[in-house]
């Protein structure tokens, strides 16, 4: 029972660290109608960039700086390369940003090296906040699901509640019309674009600390990322929300599971048979806990094509 | 039309001839680069032609690969085919998985599409490890080539004819389907399927097929990679061999049939040459297709085509000094480029920085690079790459303002005639 409270908890926050990333991406996908796939890179970038900075000025204001650095990479990733190649479709711009997230893989390995740097928390967070049946929970999981809950309410009233955010989501409904009334479109979708990119470097400044920071973290971490806007809905934030909560306990719970299909079946009285078959039959749960969200993600894309909470089609 | 079937006969004539020419080193990147070059052939019949972007052909490429493991080792290691026919067993695998997968993928269009085809591949990717029956687990299946039809394969030379036949074969089925009726639907599919959908074709069966059918030439490629390597490990479905066909193809470029296998090979041999020289070619890779996204869209062979064009339009006397500039700033643009990635990338390497650490009293030594000792603590070592760059970046913006006047003079000509 203390286990299972210990995985919902870790879930509960890795889907926490999972929206940081995709609220960026779901924003940026419905206004401009282009899935970043550097998105994960920001996150990566946030990562490094907190690491080196938090030997020079410190972990907390690192936290603060590395954020704003990513944001500035992805107002120049706007402004000089996807602008530039607008008029040739999505497509073209779905490619472009493909070839960044390598070219930000590579530069990445091209100067830290291709292994995992060593990039920790500081040793006055790293205590427990309280124990579960004996189990020391640390204090770092929470201040990261904290920090994600923080943000979620800051965007949430800053896209309802002010004027900033009126315009936005204007320019995201219609981009044409809001510039017709004589908003500058353009400079809303640098700016969107900007602060996407810096809440993944947020996540990934945060993150970093607690899991590992390597050149693999971005491919890794944007797989699920695309996953939960599909899973969610693309476009739509509070679908990321709902997806990534989802998608982080259903991994998080499976990795606890010591069961495979063939103990399914034994209930039925198939038990041998299934072993016999031997395959994806005898594979333990927790070793699918990784393929688990793919096969998710086929099931929506196949009873509801656009995802538990999208409305474009 | 007459000057290209003479180019492709005398392309296939020098492929022929290969085996004369070249050692043994060689001739099995060559096989590779044919191996690439059908596997970004099949690939371009899905994205350059049909318009539907799959981040995940490596599932396709890694299944046929399998296929044929099992297929050479079936009834105890004397093999399902003889050789020379054991790729047929990849096309099977990968036809029956792209059927599958195709099914799903193409229930969508766009962006959802290539996400799917991701997630497709990555559920085969993160799959495969736990399945050691089917994959192998870490130590992957290894498998023995059997003598058929009086060859032994046990030469590079017999392999590297093998390979040649089925690529050469493949590429030309693939040209043929481009010709079919359905070939022809398959670009209605890129263009407008709300149309085609209005005159009644089914674009959900018709995007299945073509999809199927490109994951079947990749499966042959898949086969072709076991029959050269003689095993197969599930490091196939790694999505770096998904990007590394999405690079190749565009950098090619999709707008030419050849320009996908031609992008391919070149980069695979760029690949195998540069291996001992570099160990940032991804790097290079990755700007050099970023490049071509940005200022070519239609790839490297787009270029010829460009330039055709140009020459009907400006004439060759005002066209050849924009191409000489054009060139003269390639160059110095990739001189610089590489010198600054090659003397970061030894800077920041392990060595370098060990190196630095046991002599506190000079942090900065200095660094080897084209058989010269520099400095990185000095200006002038740096500045070696900013002016290659700076006058790279000169040239290239004469050579578009010289280009932009031409054409100016040729439209104003026009309107005064």
């Amino acid at each position: 029972m203390d286990q299972i409270i210990v995985s919902l908890m870790n879930g509960v926050i890795y889907g926490l660290l999972l929206f940081m990333v995709s609220a960026g991406l779901t924003l940026i996908f419905g206004m401009m109608g282009v899935l970043n796939f550097a998105h994960a890179s920001f996150y990566m970038l946030g990562a490094y960039f907190a690491y080196t900075l938090q030997g020079v000025i410190g972990f907390w204001l690192a936290l603060v700086v590395s954020p704003v650095l990513v944001g500035l990479v992805g107002v120049v990733v706007e402004r000089f390369f996807l602008r530039r190649v607008h008029h040739h479709g999505h497509a073209h711009e779905l490619l472009l940003t493909f070839g960044l997230s390598f070219i930000v893989a590579e530069s990445i390995k091209l100067f830290f090296g291709n292994f995992p740097v060593d990039y920790r928390i500081p040793a006055s967070l790293d205590v427990s906040a309280f124990s579960v049946g004996g189990a020391q929970y640390p204090l770092y999981r929470l201040l990261m699901g904290g920090i994600a809950i923080a943000m979620f309410v800051l965007i949430y009233l800053l896209l309802t509640h002010t004027r900033v955010g009126i315009v936005v989501r204007s320019a995201i409904y219609k981009p044409r019309m809001a510039e017709a009334l004589g908003h500058n479109v353009p400079l809303v979708f640098m700016g969107v674009f900007g602060v996407g990119a810096a809440l993944a470097g947020l996540a990934g400044a945060v993150a970093g600390a607690f899991y590992t920071t390597n050149p693999n973290m971005a491919l890794e971490l944007g797989v699920m990322v695309f996953v939960v806007v599909v899973v969610g809905g693309l476009g739509s934030l509070g679908g990321a929300m709902l997806a990534s909560l989802l998608i982080g306990v259903v991994t998080s719970l499976a990795v606890a599971v010591d069961r495979s299909l063939a103990d399914l079946f034994a209930l039925f009285g198939a038990g041998d048979w299934a072993t016999g078959v031997g395959g994806l039959m005898t594979l333990k749960v927790s070793s699918l806990s990784a393929t688990i969200p793919f096969a998710l993600m086929l099931l929506i894309l196949l009873v509801r094509p656009s995802g538990l909470m999208g409305e474009k089609g | 039309m007459k000057t290209g079937l003479l180019l492709i006969l005398a392309g296939v004539a020098a492929l022929a001839a290969l085996p004369f020419l070249l050692s043994q080193g060689l001739l099995n990147a060559a096989i590779q680069m044919l191996i690439a070059a059908l596997f970004a052939s099949a690939y371009n019949l899905l994205c350059g032609q049909a318009g539907m972007l799959s981040f995940g052909h490596a599932a396709y490429f890694g299944v046929g690969a399998f296929g044929t493991v099992h297929a050479m080792n079936a009834i105890g290691g004397a093999g399902l085919l003889p050789t020379p026919l054991m790729p047929l067993a990849g096309a099977a695998c990968g036809l029956v998985f792209g059927a599958i997968a195709g099914w799903f993928a193409t229930q969508r269009t766009g962006t959802y599409f290539a996400m799917i085809t991701l997630a497709i591949a990555e559920l085969v990717h993160s799959l495969a490890p736990h399945l050691k029956g089917l994959f192998g687990g870490e130590a992957g299946m290894s498998t023995m080539r059997m003598p058929a039809w009086g060859f032994d394969f046990g030469s590079t030379t017999q392999v590297y004819y093998l390979t040649l036949a089925w690529v050469l074969a493949s590429v030309g089925l693939l040209y043929l389907f481009t010709r079919t009726p359905m070939g022809r639907l398959s670009y209605g599919l890129r263009e407008n399927s709300h149309r085609l959908r209005f005159l009644g074709y089914n674009v959900h069966g018709l995007g299945m097929m073509v999809f199927a059918i490109s994951a079947m030439f990749s499966g042959i490629a898949g086969g072709l990679q076991v029959v050269s390597n003689e095993s197969a490990n599930y490091v196939v479905f790694d999505p770096a061999l998904s990007a590394a066909v999405v690079l190749n193809t565009y950098i090619g470029g999709v707008t030419m049939f050849l320009g996908p296998a031609l992008g391919a090979a070149l980069m695979t041999f760029f690949g195998y040459a540069v291996s001992d020289l570099t160990q940032s070619w991804l790097l290079y890779q990755g700007i050099l297709f970023v490049g071509v996204m940005m200022f070519m869209p239609s790839g490297l062979t787009g270029l010829i085509g460009t330039t055709g064009r140009l020459r009907q339009r400006i004439g060759l006397s005002k066209l050849l000094p924009v191409v000489l500039l054009s060139i003269a700033a390639a160059l110095l643009l990739s001189m610089g480029g590489t010198f600054a990635v090659e003397l970061l990338q030894r800077v920041f390497s392990q060595d370098y920085r060990a190196l630095a650490r046991l002599d506190p009293g000079n942090p900065w030594p200095p660094v080897t690079l084209l058989s010269r000792a520099w400095s990185p603590a000095s200006m002038a070592t740096w500045a070696v790459p900013v002016v290659l760059i700076g006058a790279g970046a000169v040239l290239a913006w004469v050579g578009r303002r010289s280009l932009n006047q031409a054409v100016e003079q040729t439209v104003d000509q026009g309107a005064a005639t």
